[in-house]
């Protein structure tokens, strides 16, 4: 991190390292809510116990963006 | 593309084959000279775009519903078509028969909120409202107030924060533990969450029509540079057609929010 | 029920905030950098699951 402060890159690390870490999430949660939207296709008398687990992969994937946004805070200067 | 681009780019007079930076655009393009001010007031283009959609909004509506008639006919039929959206596919999904008397209240944002929203791709206003927070906040904070109210009248005070703060079920050692997430989700957290949303959308799908079009007008040249123009500029006018559903989608989603909280201080969570 | 991912996201946010704060608060008072905070966030992130699960993730 410091050398490359040195070499002249310079602006906001936290976000690039933001940038970064909504990767992982972002796929993830783009897998959850397609398949469960193929699940509720496919077998409409299934949808609410889909939906319901389909928010608690949701809420997983969603914890690691969040922890993203905060570790510039937690770790930073 | 926009006016104040236009500025932002054209008063350096900067090109990358003039061998100068790409002068990239930051909070400066969500700034702007106050038109005129009244002591410490100042009135600037984003409050004059909000009060146009209040106009352009409240205005169309009316020619639609002043005088209606039973075989409705050219505005009134559009303006029914978007009461009964809004009806239809955000209250009575979310709310169901309960919800009709908070209709009016769901249609006013939705179509306020989608009206500042298209400004951003309307030629020479090319400024979502919506993308300075004040704008979602004080939305928001409408309708927090009206979720808590109702709450408070439908439940009791006491009975809406132990509705809120204590889901059944649960061994009670976990409450004490759980009960301060609760509180603050209800009060805080929720409508944060519902501001920033609106607010972080609308500000990056702006920053990314102005990045792009900064860059059309950066790389300009003679040479390859046209090319490379060209490219941006495509990419400016895929993003607008892009916008265009977000903003949409953004008011839609905001409007099914409100519903869903009214939802939840009409009866208690399941 | 349409609300209830979004409401998942203020659950998250708000327990970490809470259990995190706490964690903050700990590290001010014991003069330690960076240890209570971290736990604080894990601690608040899966009290925050429990909560979604109890909301919303139970076969109604």
């Amino acid at each position: 991190m410091m050398n490359l402060a040195a070499d002249g890159v310079s602006g906001s690390l936290g976000s690039i390292g933001y940038g970064l870490a909504a990767i992982g999430p972002g796929i993830g949660i783009g897998i959850i809510f397609g398949n469960g939207v193929q699940a509720m296709a496919r077998q409409p008398e299934a949808a609410g116990l889909v939906r319901q687990n389909m928010l608690l992969g949701f809420a997983l994937a969603e914890a690691l963006a969040l922890i993203g946004v905060v570790m510039p805070f937690v770790y930073g200067t | 593309m926009t006016a104040d681009v236009q500025t932002l780019a054209s008063e350096s007079g900067c090109h990358l084959f003039s061998g100068c930076g790409f002068p990239s655009p930051g909070l400066n393009v969500f700034e702007f000279k106050p038109i005129f001010s009244i002591g410490a007031f100042d009135f600037t283009k984003p409050m004059l775009l909000a009060l146009i959609s209040m106009l352009l909004v409240i205005g169309f509506f009316w020619s639609a519903f002043a005088k209606p008639k039973m075989v409705p006919r050219g505005a009134q039929n559009v303006g029914e078509l978007g009461y009964l959206f809004v009806r239809d596919n955000i209250s009575r999904e979310t709310i169901g028969k309960k919800g009709d008397p908070y209709v009016p209240f769901l249609f006013s944002i939705f179509f306020f909120v989608w009206v500042m929203n298209v400004m951003a791709i309307i030629p020479f206003a090319q400024f979502p409202a919506t993308s300075r927070i004040a704008f979602p906040a004080s939305i928001v904070g409408i309708v927090w107030v009206t979720y808590l109210v109702l709450g408070i009248k439908n439940q009791g005070f006491v009975g809406y924060f132990k509705n809120m703060m204590f889901p059944p079920g649960l061994p009670k050692a976990i409450y004490f533990l759980l009960a301060p997430i609760e509180l603050l989700q209800g009060l805080i957290t929720r409508p944060f969450t519902m501001a920033v949303r609106l607010f972080a959308n609308m500000f990056a799908g702006h920053m990314l029509i102005v990045t792009f079009s900064v860059g059309a007008w950066y790389l300009l040249g003679f040479h390859i540079g046209a090319l490379y123009s060209a490219t941006s500029f495509i990419v400016v006018v895929v993003l607008t057609a892009f916008e265009l559903m977000i903003q949409a989608l953004q008011a839609y989603i905001i409007t099914l929010l409100a519903a869903s909280y009214i939802s939840t201080s009409l009866e208690a969570e399941h | 029920m349409d609300g209830a991912a979004w409401s998942s996201v203020g659950y998250l946010l708000s327990g970490m905030l809470i259990y995190g704060g706490i964690g903050w608060l700990i590290d001010r008072w014991t003069g330690h950098s960076a240890l209570f905070l971290p736990i604080g966030l894990v601690v608040g992130i899966a009290l925050a699951l429990v909560l979604v699960f109890v909301r919303h993730g139970r076969s109604s």
